[in-house]
């Protein structure tokens, strides 16, 4: 099964962390979602997700874009 | 009145306004913090002796204006019993002024109010060779300026990388605003510029692999700055520092320097143009021994 893909690169922060948390609303735990995102939202997005529980399990990049793989972890709190 | 019979008042916060006659009253405040009863008390004493009007100063103090000179010390009787006291000008140590700190802030790193309350109680009010100001941030988003002031303090978290869980993904690196880190991750190496680091804490809080982690959380101190005429901004001396009695001591010894150094009418910033900060880090390292 290919892994959800979100991109967030055209948005700017809440939106970034909006729609990273709905993305993973649609995912059961422990699922995965990636998320295509630019440097400028990377702590944002980043330490909203540590906050909730999730963990990033992957990082990758191609210049200035990010893409996370994001695991939503059973124990999240949302 | 005599030249001599003006500046005892303006010393003890009684400021000679434009018009003659009239004083505008400068209070003590301390971090911008006022009790409801004590805004109360200097509200009623802004109606009775004043024209009920109140100042806010650039640096969180609290004016209250038009009070005529025969009302100055039933003014200041007034005020005491709510625990409001008169403030402070000419070469002293002024208004400590602070952001709200850790306790309320979700980007605070200290308790700002808390070491204000302290430097406050210790050195306000106290004669040095020119004014003195202190001003205290409790993280480096720097909302209090603490490079605008004679001796400015930062709320400062201090990185460390831990080899063993990196995986190199550049995150930190991207999210350093200051550029401090750079990452040679074909021979496994991350340095960490500590002159360039900012103490924002943002490698740690974005690190995803948590291998960027808390080295020290404190206070961290920036000396000589001023505004006015000609405007300089603070450099920062000492490494960081852990707890508010280590803060307080290296303020304290910064003072000392001032007052050893300093020439009357002379702000800190001049002085050290003449010392060097060389000089007052020598001096506050064997003073306090501290880092």
């Amino acid at each position: 099964m290919t892994m959800p893909l979100l991109d967030i690169t055209g948005d700017v922060c809440p939106m970034t962390f909006v729609k990273v948390k709905m993305g993973l609303q649609q995912i059961a735990p422990p699922g995965k979602l990636n998320v295509r995102l630019k440097e400028e939202a990377l702590k944002n997005v980043i330490s909203s997700l540590k906050a909730e529980g999730h963990r990033v399990t992957n990082v990758s990049r191609e210049g200035t874009i990010f893409l996370l793989e994001v695991e939503k972890t059973s124990g999240a709190t949302k | 009145m005599s030249e001599a019979g003006y500046k005892e008042l303006k010393k003890g916060g009684m400021m000679r306004q434009a018009e003659a006659g009239l004083f505008s009253v400068r209070l003590h405040v301390v971090g911008g913090r006022l009790a409801t009863p004590q805004l109360r008390a200097i509200q009623d004493a802004a109606d009775r002796f004043g024209r009920g009007e109140i100042h806010l100063t650039s640096r969180q103090g609290v004016e209250i204006p038009f009070v005529p000179q025969d009302s100055l010390s039933v003014l200041k009787e007034f005020l005491a019993p709510s625990g409001v006291g008169v403030g402070v000008c000419g070469p002293t140590v002024r208004t400590v002024t602070a952001c709200q700190g850790c306790r309320v802030c979700p980007s605070g790193v200290i308790d700002s109010p808390e070491l204000a309350e302290a430097v406050d109680r210790e050195l306000y009010g106290k004669p040095v060779p020119h004014k003195f100001k202190v001003g205290i941030s409790g993280c480096v988003n720097n909302c209090m300026k603490a490079e605008e002031n004679d001796a400015g303090i930062k709320g400062w978290i201090e990185p460390r990388w831990e080899k063993s869980a990196c995986d190199f993904c550049g995150i930190c690196e991207a999210v350093c605003p200051s550029k401090a880190i750079v990452i040679s991750a074909g021979d496994g190496r991350l340095v960490i510029d500590p002159e360039l680091c900012i103490g924002c804490g943002d490698c740690i809080t974005s690190c995803p692999s948590g291998s960027m982690r808390e080295k020290s959380r404190g206070y961290r101190i920036f000396a000589g700055g001023k505004f006015g005429r000609r405007p300089s901004l603070g450099k920062r001396i000492l490494g960081v520092l852990r707890t508010k009695e280590e803060a307080m001591e290296a303020i304290l010894a910064v003072l000392d320097f001032f007052r050893v150094h300093g020439k009357p009418r002379e702000r800190f910033g001049d002085t050290l143009q003449g010392t060097g900060y060389p000089a007052l880090e020598t001096f506050v390292k064997r003073r306090t021994g501290l880092g």
